[in-house]
């Protein structure tokens, strides 16, 4: 154990770094993306019925298929496995902030706008603070799917945990797929858990109760 | 203060206000009332512009609210909605302050607002000002509701159906205080309301409206006392005062629901028919369905042997009279004939119903206390 630490740990923490790397920053670039496109959906109902399925449908294009096509047209270079990793996380959390929105309660919506408040503040004051339980847990989902779509980046030589666990397939050595599959499984739990506290930060007690 | 000229709206075609005109007087309590579709909701909310009118003008103050910025209107005009809307995620401070804040108050100003606002209707600043409205009961939600609408001092409040979704104490409790705190700060509400005594305890000046119009619009006493329309009588119901509406004839005070058979019925079949009936006399008609005359059980019983019809046990004497005399024609008869009932006629003589004493009883009563909704 301590001479696998020793030959692979240098190795293992560099990957996970990597990984974390893609992770973090396809997933910040998915939500500015989904929120944006939330809103506005949310403003446009009718539009909302007609992206909101056909990227649904999309989303059902394995990952493979499309980094193999990005691949082919940008090439080696990281821009390729964090445009993959943010589309394909940018559904769960954009649908959430849609559905959150457009659920907060009409009530709401008459009481913001009979005591004087624009279109802007409406949202900002009282839309997107009701549709908060809703894009976190959409926000959640995502982060833990791309800590796992993340490992194909080794599929294309771009690194991460997926290059110990590809390694460990192809030389057939269990140690070193555990090696690439345990970090990424705990680097899930922490991104849960991180999640859990902003919950905890950013939505006040009343409406932590709805949440998935 | 609120003034109304020639205002209409339709939606779709539909015309839901039709040329309204009318005028709210400063700090007094007015309540659009009416059944549901007349227009009374939409004449609420065309005051903040909620909606926005077709045709007319709407004046504030003297001031045509078209030409007034939408949110500075707003912000001068407090909102109650039935729903009560408190922001679920904000404190009962926030939530009071919510108007306060659009409007740039200092955070030392809103809470005193908060304080001010908690004393007026006696909740301790330091027991609920940190709650969120998930933690009050629905009376409490709703006198937040009443105080975020208050808080930047408006001088216009409206209010739609406040109490609607409030259990009877509770909505008696908040009426009160409404009108305590309208006097208290002399405000002029316009109030929203489907209940006839809602509108009467509260009102200053109750405005009905019927199909976009305004059918009447007068003091709940002078609205007691002439009320403009039938509609209006049926919505006052047992409060009105209204003399049209006492039991005047007999068609008022009768049972209508009584049994006849044709005088050629048989004996037995009679008989059977009144002790499934629970009755102890039939009436009779010709066979033309005039009336002919009763018989009793007790006549039937006494000399009912051998007759195969009821014909000859006939009683053509019994006291009978007309729908549409006075009542107290048949109450006469009634009282004075020593008759358990008096058969009533239509002008062709068919038979309308009877008058008994319950019967009678009872629409006096309903008269006097209500028909027991």
């Amino acid at each position: 154990m301590t001479d696998f630490l020793e030959i692979y740990g240098r190795q293992i923490a560099q990957a996970a770094g990597t990984h974390l790397y893609y992770v973090l920053l396809s997933v910040a670039i998915a939500f500015a993306v989904s929120l944006t496109l939330g809103i506005l959906l949310s403003r446009a109902p009718r539009w909302a019925n007609i992206i909101l399925p056909l990227l649904s449908l999309f989303q059902t294009v394995p990952g493979i298929v499309f980094i193999g096509l990005l691949f082919l047209a940008i090439g080696i270079v990281p821009a390729t496995i964090i445009i993959a990793l943010a589309i394909y996380a940018i559904f769960p959390i954009l649908k959430n902030t849609y559905v959150g929105i457009i659920e907060v309660d009409e009530s709401y919506r008459e009481a913001a706008k009979g005591c004087g408040m624009s279109a802007l503040q409406a949202l900002i004051r009282v839309e997107l603070p009701l549709a908060l339980p809703a894009i976190i847990s959409g926000l959640r989902m995502s982060l833990v799917y791309t800590v796992s779509w993340a490992v194909l980046a080794a599929m294309i030589g771009l690194g991460g945990l997926g290059d110990l666990i590809f390694a460990g397939i192809s030389s057939n050595n269990n140690a070193l797929i555990l090696a690439g599959a345990l970090p990424a499984a705990l680097m899930a739990i922490l991104c849960s858990l991180g999640i859990d506290l902003l919950r905890g930060i950013l939505i006040p007690r009343p409406l932590r109760r709805d949440v998935l | 203060m609120i003034r109304f000229e020639h205002v209409s709206k339709s939606y779709g075609g539909t015309l839901v206000l039709d040329d309204l005109s009318f005028e709210i007087a400063p700090g007094q309590l007015a309540v659009l009332i009416g059944p549901s579709g007349c227009g009374k909701t939409t004449t609420l909310k065309t005051i903040n512009r909620l909606i926005e009118t077709d045709k007319g003008d709407i004046y504030v103050d003297g001031r045509s609210i078209a030409r007034l910025n939408k949110v500075e209107l707003r912000c001068s005009i407090g909102y109650v909605i039935q729903q009560i809307g408190l922001f679920p995620h904000m404190t009962v401070e926030q939530n009071i302050c919510v108007v306060p804040k659009l409007l740039k108050y200092s955070k030392e100003r809103c809470q005193k607002i908060t304080h001010e606002m908690l004393e007026l209707v006696k909740m301790p600043y330091e027991e609920y000002a940190h709650k969120y409205p998930n933690q009050l009961s629905g009376g409490q939600q709703q006198r937040i509701g009443v105080l975020r609408a208050l808080a930047a001092s408006p001088p216009i409040v409206l209010m739609d159906e406040p109490f609607g979704a409030l259990d009877p104490m509770t909505r008696l409790v908040l009426q009160e205080e409404v009108r305590r705190l309208q006097q208290k700060l002399n405000k002029t509400i316009v109030f929203v309301t489907h209940d006839m005594d809602e509108a009467l305890t509260m009102a200053d000046t109750v405005i009905f409206m019927e199909k976009g119009r305004i059918v009447q619009m007068a003091s709940p006493d002078e609205m007691l006392r002439n009320p403009a329309s039938d509609l209006i009588c049926s919505f006052m119901g047992k409060r009105s005062l209204n003399n049209q509406h006492l039991p005047q004839t007999v068609a008022d005070i009768m049972r209508d629901k009584v049994v006849t058979v044709t005088k050629d019925h048989g004996v037995r079949a009679s008989v059977e028919l009144m002790s499934r009936k629970n009755i102890d006399t039939l009436i009779l008609t010709n066979a033309d369905g005039s009336y002919a005359g009763v018989v009793s059980v007790d006549r039937i019983k006494r000399s009912g042997k051998g007759y195969k019809t009821v014909e000859p046990l006939m009683n053509r004497g019994y006291p009978f009279s007309y729908e549409d005399e006075d009542g107290q024609v048949a109450f006469d008869k009634l009282i004075d004939g020593g008759v358990n009932y008096v058969v009533v006629l239509r002008r062709d003589r068919t038979v309308a119903g009877i008058v008994t004493k319950t019967s009678m009883a009872r629409s006096m009563a309903e008269a006097v206390w209500g028909n027991g909704e």
